[in-house]
């Protein structure tokens, strides 16, 4: 337990998706220009991580990994798929997408035009299928590690590209260099919170 | 030719379009595995871009985005195959980096926006062009978070040891990864203030 | 703008999908011996480090490797090799596995003949922590390692520990190293890892 409770804090401070590797810049730097539509966006993106990343480990678990398929018989332990890997994985996340989209829109249609217009844009985020990468590469041992480790990074991008939003809303009011405005002060920003979170990291 | 230059400067995918960061700036901070990952987003894209152009009119327009998908996957698994077979080191820097060019958006937007309506011959060179676009930010910010940071480059090292010992230190803050993000902020100032607006 | 049916829908993505993990396959299967190859020089090139060999070109390492190591019981590949070390003495080699924070951290230990002291480790880490975690694989750390003994002053076996600055207590300089710091769990599982050490 303690354990779960440690990864969810790490991934949403510590090993931020956005500030310490990166993950879903695109829309993050596309969608920040309000706190509003910014806000709709990191839902989604939470949403998707949460559903996709335990579907994926399971699918690594108990398809993909070297052995894997041992459960099947004797024959096919050694049989390794892991090379698949990406191309399933991209598949469960984009067919998810597509699931969700079409479930929402059904039973939640509030839920629908909030994050209606965000969900397509989903299947090609980074942090989405870098989600489910990490996820492989970090060997949790249980289904619940990744959840809560799904849930972590979600919240952590939500974090990241609401403050975000939150700040380039009131950059509008300064007077910046003209060829630095828009993107160019948008990255230097990013930057300069990413050293801000490093202070989680403790010394 | 000249046609096909636009992406180096003017339409420079990562600092004028703002595409593909993503997979990006976490491999610079030393110039080999950029120069790598530069390479295979190069490859990925103009390959990819190859063949769904050759494809193009086969393709029902209701799944495009799962065909571009899966040949863009297909050649990301084939490059990294090919790095972990002939260079084992250099793909475990990368890791899951190497994967997560699948959702690059150069990749992606270049499919859509470019490959789908033109022939195979330009499709690839518009690849090729996007990826040698992307790299070559991918080198310079990669070129001066080595040098600045380890004071080394290749692996090599640069700055002269008696540097060091009137009192030059590396500066540990080009190792850390927000730099990255600082210096592509200002390579998008010093190219806005040389171009006209 | 074309019409396509449902049958061609389906017919194509089927095709397509087929096509890719037929050749994807192929190419997985006919690269795996040069993968596997990789694996297993990087493991011997993990040893020789550990055993005060700093450059041995990427080439020479598997040949230079079987020249000077044998593995201690059965055949490759071994867990425990005995190896002549870059001081001229020899050394048994043996392997520790760990968990870091984010995943597997492993490494080897070269023991002088008596079991007694570390001559040289090396460890490897799979997704440390850039800066941090990760740091356990640079020499700084490892050099540490190098004289340390396993037996306390009393010939009880301790190992040796990996232990914060300032909370030593009565350890003695010979049984600890000090831990990383900013990366407490990773330098635990060193510590835990190094519990492990033992000659079969």
């Amino acid at each position: 337990m303690p354990d779960i409770f440690n990864i969810f804090i790490r991934s949403v401070f510590i090993d931020n998706m956005v500030f310490a590797y990166f993950l879903g810049m695109c829309s993050y730097l596309a969608v920040s220009k309000s706190v509003k539509t910014a806000g709709g966006l990191g839902l989604a993106v939470c949403f998707v991580l949460a559903v996709t990343v335990p579907v994926n480990y399971l699918i690594d678990k108990y398809l993909l990994q070297p052995g894997a398929l041992a459960w099947l018989g004797e024959g096919f332990a050694d049989v390794d798929l892991s090379f698949l890997s990406l191309i399933i994985f991209i598949a469960v996340i984009a067919g998810m997408v597509q699931l969700l989209e079409m479930v929402i829109e059904r039973h939640m249609p509030a839920l629908y035009m909030a994050l209606g217009i965000f969900l397509p844009l989903i299947a090609v985020n980074c942090a989405i299928l870098g989600g489910s990468l990490f996820m492989q590469e970090r060997n949790f041992p249980t289904v619940i590690h990744s959840f809560s480790y799904a849930i972590g990074s979600g919240l952590g991008w939500l974090l990241a590209i609401t403050s975000m939003a939150a700040i380039r809303e009131r950059l509008k009011y300064a007077n910046i260099p003209e060829p630095l405005r828009g993107n160019g002060i948008a990255y230097i920003i990013t930057g300069l919170m990413g050293l801000g979170f490093m202070a989680f990291l403790g010394f | 030719m000249k046609k096909y230059l636009g992406p180096l400067s003017k339409d420079n995918p990562i600092l004028v379009q703002t595409l593909g960061v993503c997979s990006a700036l976490a491999v610079t901070a030393q110039l080999k595995p950029a120069v790598v990952m530069a390479l295979s987003v190069t490859v990925v894209c103009a390959f990819s871009n190859l063949i769904i152009s050759l494809i193009r009119n086969t393709i029902p327009p209701r799944i495009r985005i799962i065909v571009q998908l899966l040949i863009v996957s297909f050649w990301v698994v084939l490059v990294d195959l090919l790095l972990q077979a002939y260079f084992y080191e250099i793909s475990k820097l990368l890791s899951v980096f190497v994967g997560l060019i699948i959702t690059n958006c150069i990749i992606m937007g270049r499919l859509e926006a470019f490959a789908l309506s033109h022939k195979p011959w330009p499709s690839f060179m518009d690849g090729v062009m996007n990826g040698v676009g992307y790299g070559l930010v991918l080198v310079v910010v990669a070129f001066f978070r080595e040098l600045l940071g380890s004071g080394t480059l290749w692996n090599h090292q640069v700055i002269p040891k008696a540097l060091y010992q009137i009192g030059y230190l590396n500066n540990g803050l080009m190792i850390l990864p927000p730099m990255a993000l600082i210096l592509v902020g200002v390579m998008i100032w010093i190219r806005g203030s040389r171009v006209d607006r | 703008m074309r019409k396509f049916s449902n049958t061609y829908i389906y017919v194509y993505v089927s095709a397509l999908v087929l096509l890719i993990s037929v050749v994807l396959a192929s190419v997985s299967i006919g690269l795996r011996p040069k993968r596997d190859a990789n694996v297993t020089r990087e493991k011997y090139q993990q040893i020789l480090k550990a055993a005060g060999y700093k450059d041995i070109s990427k080439k020479n390492v598997v040949s230079f490797f079987q020249e000077i190591a044998e593995p201690e019981m059965g055949n490759e590949p071994s867990e425990q090799y005995r190896i002549r070390c870059a001081d001229g003495n020899s050394g048994i080699v043996v392997r520790v596995n760990g968990k870091g924070l984010w995943g597997p951290i492993w490494g080897y230990v070269v023991l002088s003949e008596d079991g007694t002291t570390i001559k040289g480790v090396s460890f490897a880490h799979k997704s440390e922590t850039p800066g941090l975690g990760a740091k356990i694989t640079d020499d700084e750390f490892s050099n540490a390692f190098i004289g340390k003994k396993l037996y306390n002053q009393n010939g009880a076996f301790t190992s040796v520990r990996v232990i914060k600055k300032g909370q030593e207590g009565d350890i003695r300089e010979e049984n600890r190293v000090d831990a990383i710091s900013g990366a407490t769990i990773t330098s635990r599982g060193v510590d835990e890892m190094m519990r492990g050490v033992k000659r079969d």
